[in-house]
């Protein structure tokens, strides 16, 4: 069975920065009985975040994103929109180099990276105040955020499964 | 006065959002420059009321950069808070741990923030000036190097730190990892792998930058020269340690003004409001605020790696001190004592202490692994002490980092105050970026995207970790540069974002 790492992005004592680290704990929790998917959080960009994901065939990242859309907005990214339009909060860190370059430079270098990399951007409002916990309608995007990233990891073999995928609705 | 301005908003490259902005007078010279950052807001009011022992895991949640360094100068913190003095062996994992955090944070400056510049060309387009470029322009193999490096590193970070990215080991007078014997073969032999990495990167810099005219003459031009005071930790010898000692202060001539112990340093430093940005500049109370100006009269002072090098009496390892040696002889620096040099003052220079750093880092960390003590298992100590107050510093890759805890007689926090590596260098920024963006940008020059990037290396050169400054985390970092004429209005933009 293919390799996943689900990464959450974020600094949780940053108010709605630390969303993508929430909807990541919440993952491990019901992953937890899946061997081949590996669970963790971050608060790294770059090459870092390029090293993470080495040895994985598939990888999921949900961040935070300060865009114009409305707080909670669920975005599905692929590394190409990464290019097109403004990065999340976290797959860019300007103290080493952003996602796609570390990505391009691991490959060259041979390390064996997933093809397949999603991003799960969640619209934000407040990243400049030391909190625990996300705004409000931050906080309720983050149910709707673990079921994407699910239905996401089990979509391509859902049948194959019987998992307790709606243990919460 | 009629000015116009360029902006470069943010700055590539570093932590955080930033940003400079120039403005030019009539004549198309450079009148002013600043740089701004955002301020995050209520650090200190998060942590107060909670128990002081959860600081080295709240800290290292500050920045994405260097967690290990705020969770050693937290853990150092407690130690002086509940008055428990660490045993040999543990000071000796924690300085281990650190030096496997500086070698990894030192590698990455030089060889995807600071060195593109020089390795590609600070003409180069920005596309280029990365990683990539320096794999293209030197070879898959350093490229290589440089990851196996990193990720050796963290190996050894983690398996001493007890996590990969936020290390959680440190405790009161303590470690929470001891470490085996098998441990510390594969440590000792990670160690031996990044003296070699060490010295095949001064010898690239030796072969890229000072086998180049051009760039020599850049690193020795006025442009990118200050003459200011210096800050960095001294061992019991005077010379270079990340983990402890006393904080020493040489002036602009390379005389001590000052040493002091870390718990001293609100004596010692104190902070100045400008109206243009919320940020404080730090500036030496002995000497007093003067503005943005060198020489021995300005509080001003640098902490960087070129700062630890000008306050010490030489490197304590026997390769990096060859190399501290050849760097002053190199750059035209007199003997002031038998073992010190006149300050280097050329901030570009900066680039070359690093991976001095970087050697000195290695061979500390072989040293320690080779210690006898290294594997005690007993890494805990008691705590019987009443709280109250406590100070703990290193020397963070960006400077000399503080944490100040007060708590009640419950350990729970009352207090707190950190002054952060790049904290203590806006001065010298804002003076570099300014010396720079004047010399740089003239009446007549045509504003390019390259012309920038040279004002730009004078600020990436202190590799100031923004986030960690504002206690925020690393952004998307697009660039976006804007020229306007007297009038305000756009004559010309660059715009890209980093991708």
């Amino acid at each position: 069975m293919n390799a996943t790492i689900i990464i959450g992005l974020g600094n949780p004592i940053l108010t709605d920065d630390g969303v993508g680290v929430l909807v990541a704990r919440e993952l491990a929790r019901r992953l937890a009985h899946r061997p081949d998917i590996t669970v963790t959080e971050a608060s790294v960009g770059g090459l870092r975040l390029m090293e993470l994901m080495a040895g994985y065939d598939r990888a999921i990242l949900i961040d935070a994103i300060l865009d114009d859309q409305p707080p909670g907005t669920l975005t599905r990214l692929t590394l190409a929109d990464l290019n097109a339009r403004a990065a999340p909060q976290h797959t860019a860190s300007a103290h080493d180099v952003n996602l796609p370059t570390a990505l391009a430079a691991g490959r060259r270098m041979g390390l064996q990276l997933p093809d397949d990399i999603i991003i799960f951007a969640i619209s934000v409002v407040n990243v400049l105040d030391f909190g625990d916990h996300p705004t409000d309608a931050v906080s309720k995007a983050i149910p709707a955020a673990v079921q994407a990233v699910l239905d996401s990891v089990f979509s391509p073999y859902a049948a194959s499964l019987s998992l307790p995928l709606n243990t919460e609705n | 006065m009629t000015t116009k301005r360029i902006t470069i908003d943010p700055i590539t490259r570093l932590e955080g959002h930033g940003k400079i902005e120039i403005f030019l007078d009539d004549q198309g010279n450079v009148a002013n420059a600043y740089f701004q950052i955002p301020e995050l807001r209520g650090f200190e009011a998060f942590c107060v009321g909670r128990p002081a022992e959860e600081m080295p895991r709240i800290t290292n949640r500050i920045c994405g950069v260097c967690p290990e360094a705020h969770h050693m100068a937290a853990t150092k913190a407690l130690d002086a808070l509940y008055h428990v003095e660490p045993s040999s062996a543990v000071k000796k994992l924690r300085e281990m741990f650190y030096m496997a955090f500086y070698v990894t944070d030192h590698t990455t400056h030089f060889y995807a923030l600071g060195g593109p510049d020089f390795i590609v060309g600070p003409d180069a387009p920005k596309a280029e000036r990365n990683i990539l470029g320096v794999i293209h322009k030197v070879g898959l193999e350093i490229g290589r190097q440089v990851i196996e490096t990193r990720m050796r590193n963290h190996h050894i970070i983690q398996m001493l730190g007890g996590r990969g990215i936020h290390p959680v080991a440190g405790l009161p007078g303590g470690w929470a990892k001891a470490i085996s014997e098998e441990e510390r073969g594969e440590i000792e032999a990670a160690a031996r792998k990044n003296v070699d990495f060490a010295l095949f990167s001064l010898q690239a810099f030796d072969d890229i930058v000072l086998g180049n005219p051009e760039f020599v003459d850049m690193i020795l031009s006025d442009a990118y020269t200050h003459r200011t005071y210096y800050m960095g930790t001294v061992d019991a010898n005077d010379q270079v340690n990340f983990y402890d000692g006393v904080i020493r202060v040489v002036g602009p001539d390379g005389q001590e003004l000052v040493r002091y112990p870390a718990k001293d340093y609100a004596n010692h430093i104190a902070e100045r409001v400008v109206p243009w940005t919320y940020l404080k500049f730090p500036y030496l109370r002995a000497v007093g605020w003067k503005g943005f100006e060198d020489g021995p009269d300005s509080g001003v002072y640098c902490a960087t790696p070129l700062a630890r090098l000008n306050v010490s009496e030489g490197m304590p390892t026997p390769r990096a001190q060859e190399a501290y040696e050849k760097f002053y002889e190199t750059l035209g620096s007199k003997k002031i004592t038998d073992r010190r040099y006149a300050p280097v003052h050329h901030r570009l220079a900066t680039h070359w202490a690093r991976l001095i750093e970087l050697l000195f880092a290695a061979e500390r960390m072989l040293e320690l692994s080779q210690d006898p003590e290294i594997t005690e298992p007993n890494t805990r100590a008691e705590v019987h002490t009443t709280p109250d107050e406590g100070v703990g510093s290193v020397e963070a890759p960006r400077g000399t980092l503080i944490h100040h805890y007060k708590t009640d007689p419950n350990g729970i926090l009352t207090h707190v105050n950190l002054i952060v590596g790049t904290t203590n260098n806006y001065a010298p920024i804002a003076m570099s970026v300014k010396k720079a963006a004047q010399s740089l940008i003239r009446q007549g020059v045509i504003i390019t995207e390259g012309l920038l990037n040279r004002v730009e290396m004078a600020f990436r050169l202190y590799d100031p970790c923004m986030s960690c400054a504002t206690h925020s985390l690393p952004g998307q970092m697009p660039l976006e540069v804007v020229v306007r004429d007297a009038r305000g209005d756009v004559v010309a933009r660059f715009s890209q974002h980093l991708n």
